[in-house]
């Protein structure tokens, strides 16, 4: 019987020759976890730690970012009312109340923090660096210190965020896409602004260091027998991300640095008109350009780890393989390729030629494709499944319920004719908000509430998860179907008193509505803290594999040993392999791990010998 | 002269009053595609509440990848279907749209009823100059206007438009007009308005502290009615023309725009 393991055992050893494993060994050694504070918690080399950190100061800022979007809502249903709480404890000087000129520092800050130090840390910073060596099967990240000085560059850049709050003439106030010549001196001459162009220069600094270590992971430390078509899609998703990264975010540092150089020595590369002191020399539009060759792409950066995350979740949860599993890894690919050509269409109405307006409104279109095969494989991942609606689940459907909406409403966006209408109106914010601050906050918190046993060895209260999913869920469909109705309507963005306008003011109510919702939101989140807190000190503990899953990372400790594996692990199969029937005879249960060996039910050598 | 009326209210969730000659046609092609991706929608959404119901806990998974041919086969035509269907009208009616209507300013440029209007925008105001009878920009019979653009009704109106500080963005959601001014270059927009009426311009662009202030009023007139307002406005300016008054002599050849 025992020859039997052993010969299938050899069988195994032959697929991955032992000098690959002994190189992989040698590769990644496994280093004695520091001791001291400074080298366990600050300057940690350790993933799972940088990945914590990124968590924390992701949060921080999300709650941030928040509080920012309440006071915009807060204008929308009461304009130029005192402001509640908030108010009386940073707009004092103003009585309470929100001014113009407060309102679109407020507005500007909420989608930097957000875009640049909420969702990219949470989604990027966290959950790149916490799962890929573990879901890969290393020991760590390619270069750990690299790793360090990432996080420690993207802490400099929060720092230049808070100097930024504090500026002389209040924050940044030319909106997120800090469009010249408004971006300039010309239009915003406050320090504020020019901490926060450095800000995203810093964090792109930040982004790029943690990309080219995410890519050269992945290539270069995945376990042996791990190939490309076996890794977990939330790790081809993330990876996807770096490469996006690596790519754009340069193009991004390219714009904030000849912008920096208008607004501190003059060099006017984007100013003209009466404001140039030369005439001919700047072009706003070529900013434009520059931002968004990086700008959509970053659509992409955010919600391609949501769309990996969520697609393992799927089929985690339906207890079936994920449908397709190449035809998601091809979308994904696909996208990424489409993603830098499309990005005209921010910029149908800046008076380029139709020409160049109706080729990226074709490619724009062709983006759809992809995602839609995206979607068929998510709903045919779970039909025929055996579904468990726990919380990860919930929020992971979720999250194709509020990236369907955005995503569909796209379409009017995408296309020249339709986009003159809606351009530029609360169309494109509720368009927006749906798929990349929706979406990946949805996914952020499925991810949050599948790995934090895996995190920090505790599981997190299921019930309060549920209850946290349905109010989340229907207060953000309801705040940015608000922001779509709205923008349908014709209400222009990042307007501080829209009811100035006669066709506009009966939007009153529905933004009202849209604002309520937008307060239970925030109050909801509270229930999550109050878990995640509990959770953390007096959660369940949790055993190594508490969902029943197939990736490597749920067969090693929860929380992971410093170095994650004793012993590195060979993968045998695909991140999906539930329901098989064989499986379910021999090791009678409906899934088996990407490394854990099929045990033969009745050895063949035993009973030919018998 | 007539008794002119404030913009009037809207009511109700929906696309603002059309009161332009080609507005519909943007209005049918959003309805439209609202049609498809409600349906597409409500499909998703059913699927999910479907398989949660019936494909729960006690229902046993089946063992499959979705890798048969004829599985994946299925999934590229749905796709593909969705495309043609959904996007494809979007698409032709978009290009369409564009040779023939909002793109078509040779058509406009050669008709010669149209009014032609210079618009220079900057914080936090939109001016316009007319030429006057001589048909000549910056010259003493131009009309000057301070967010305040007359025009006729039943006539194609043609704008070029410049900016001379930051980007701001020209927008009558009535007329279905939108086109931004950017500094250091002249952009076109034009529209025919098919009803008489006042109706609110916008800036559409941030352009900074009072960019929810950067409104002005079109006013569409008869055109009898606009002809002796342009003919009055004119002798007006010509009369109050002052040659030392540089600040106020803008205004750009239109011809050279007009081949772009």
């Amino acid at each position: 019987m025992g020859l039997g393991l052993v010969r299938a055992r050899e069988d195994l050893m032959q697929a991955i020759p032992s000098e690959e494993r002994a190189a992989h060994e040698e590769l990644q050694p496994i280093h004695h976890e520091p001791k001291s504070f400074f080298f366990k918690y600050l300057w940690s080399l350790d993933h799972k730690m940088i990945g914590r950190q990124f968590l924390w100061a992701g949060l921080g800022f999300l709650l941030v970012g928040g509080l920012l979007a309440m006071m915009i809502r807060w204008q929308w249903a009461f304009p130029g009312k005192p402001v509640p709480v908030l108010g009386s404890i940073f707009l004092r000087s103003q009585g309470g109340a929100i001014g113009p000129a407060t309102y679109m520092t407020i507005f500007t800050m909420h989608g930097l923090i957000m875009i640049f130090f909420a969702i990219t840390p949470v989604l990027i910073g966290a959950f790149g660096n916490f799962l890929l060596p573990l879901q890969i099967g290393a020991r760590d990240m390619a270069f750990p210190w690299l790793n360090a000085l990432s996080f420690w560059t993207f802490a400099l850049s929060l720092v230049f965020v808070i100097l930024s709050l504090f500026g002389e003439l209040g924050a940044a106030g030319a909106g997120w896409t800090t469009y010249p010549p408004l971006s300039t001196n010309v239009g915003t001459p406050g320090s504020g602004q020019t901490w926060m162009v450095a800000a995203v220069f810093v964090t792109g600094v930040s982004t790029i260091m943690g990309g080219i270590n995410y890519v050269t992971t992945v290539i270069r430390h995945r376990a042996p027998g791990m190939t490309w078509m076996r890794l977990p899609l939330a790790t081809w998703g993330l990876w996807l991300t770096a490469i996006l990264n690596v790519l754009f975010v340069p193009v991004l540092g390219s714009a904030a640095l000849l912008l920096l150089l208008d607004r501190l020595f003059g060099t006017q590369f984007f100013i003209a008109g009466a404001t140039a002191s030369v005439s001919g020399g700047g072009d706003p539009i070529l900013f434009q350009h520059l931002f968004w060759i990086f700008g959509h792409p970053e659509v992409y950066i955010l919600i391609l780890p949501a769309w990996g995350i969520v697609s393992d979740l799927l089929s985690f949860f339906s207890r079936k393989p994920a449908n397709w599993y190449r035809g998601t890894v091809y979308a994904m690919i696909a996208v990424c390729v489409l993603s830098a050509m499309v990005y005209g269409h921010h910029m149908f109405l800046t008076g380029f030629t139709p020409l160049l307006g109706q080729s990226f409104m074709l490619l724009t279109l062709i983006i759809s494709v992809p995602a839609e095969l995206l979607f068929l494989n998510w709903l045919r991942t779970v039909w025929q499944g055996s579904i468990r609606l726990t919380t990860p689940m919930l929020f992971s459907l979720g999250m194709l319920f509020v990236f369907g909406m955005g995503g569909l409403t796209g379409l009017y966006l995408g296309a020249t004719a339709t986009d003159i209408y809606l351009h530029d109106t609360m169309f494109v914010v509720g368009h927006f908000h749906l798929t990349m601050a929706a979406a990946s906050f949805v996914a952020s918190l499925a991810a949050i509430y599948f790995w934090f046993p895996k995190m920090f060895g505790r599981r997190m209260n299921e019930t309060l998860g549920k209850v946290h999913f349905w109010i989340t869920l229907v207060c953000l469909v309801t705040v940015f179907s608000g922001q779509l109705l709205a923008g349908y309507s014709g209400q222009s963005r990042r307007l501080y008193d829209p009811y100035q306008y006669t066709f506009l003011k009966h939007l009153l109510g529905v933004n009202r509505v849209a604002s309520y919702a937008a307060f239970l939101l925030l109050f909801a989140q509270f229930i999550f803290i109050y878990n995640f807190i509990r959770s953390l000190i007096a959660g369940e503990k949790a055993e190594s594999n508490p969902w029943q899953v197939s990736t490597l990372e749920w067969f090693t400790a929860s929380p992971p040993p410093y170095h994650n594996y004793d012993r590195i692990p060979t993968v045998l199969r695909g991140p999906h392999e539930f329901a098989d029937p064989e499986v379910r005879r021999r090791l009678g249960r409906d899934f088996i791990g990407q490394a854990e060996e099929l045990p033969e039910a009745m050895p063949p050598a035993v009973a030919s010998a018998g | 002269m007539t008794l002119l009326l404030a913009p009037l209210p809207e009511k109700g969730i929906g696309l603002p009053h059309d009161a332009s000659l080609h507005g519909w046609r943007i209005d049918a092609l959003i309805n439209e595609t609202s049609v498809y991706v409600g349906l597409l929608f409500v499909i998703m959404v059913a699927w999910v509440v479907l398989a949660c119901l019936r494909h729960g806990p006690r229902h046993e998974a089946r063992f499959d990848h979705g890798t048969s041919t004829r599985s994946i086969a299925v999934g590229l035509c749905i796709a593909g279907a969705i495309f043609f269907v959904v996007d494809g009208p979007l698409f032709v009616n978009s290009l369409i749209l564009a040779r023939d209507v909002f793109g078509n300013f040779a058509k406009v440029e050669a008709d010669p009823k149209s009014v032609r209007i210079e618009i220079t925008a900057h914080q936090w105001a939109w001016v316009a100059r007319y030429a006057g009878p001589d048909g000549k920009f910056n010259t003493p019979d131009d009309i000057v206007t301070f967010n305040d653009v007359v025009v006729p009704e039943g006539t194609p109106i043609l704008f070029q438009l410049v900016s001379t500080d930051v980007i701001h963005s020209f927008n009558i959601p009535n007329m279905r007009a939108k086109i931004d001014a950017v500094p250091g270059m002249v952009n076109r927009v034009w529209f025919e308005a098919k009803e008489t009426g006042e109706f609110d311009i916008a800036c559409a662009q941030h352009c900074g502290l009072n960019h929810y202030k950067m409104k002005a009023t079109l006013t569409v007139l008869p055109r009898p009615d606009w002809e002796k307002w342009a003919a009055e406005a004119s002798a007006n300016s010509a009369r109050d023309y002052d040659p030392d008054d540089r600040e106020a002599h803008w205004g750009w050849d239109w011809s050279e725009h007009a081949r772009i």
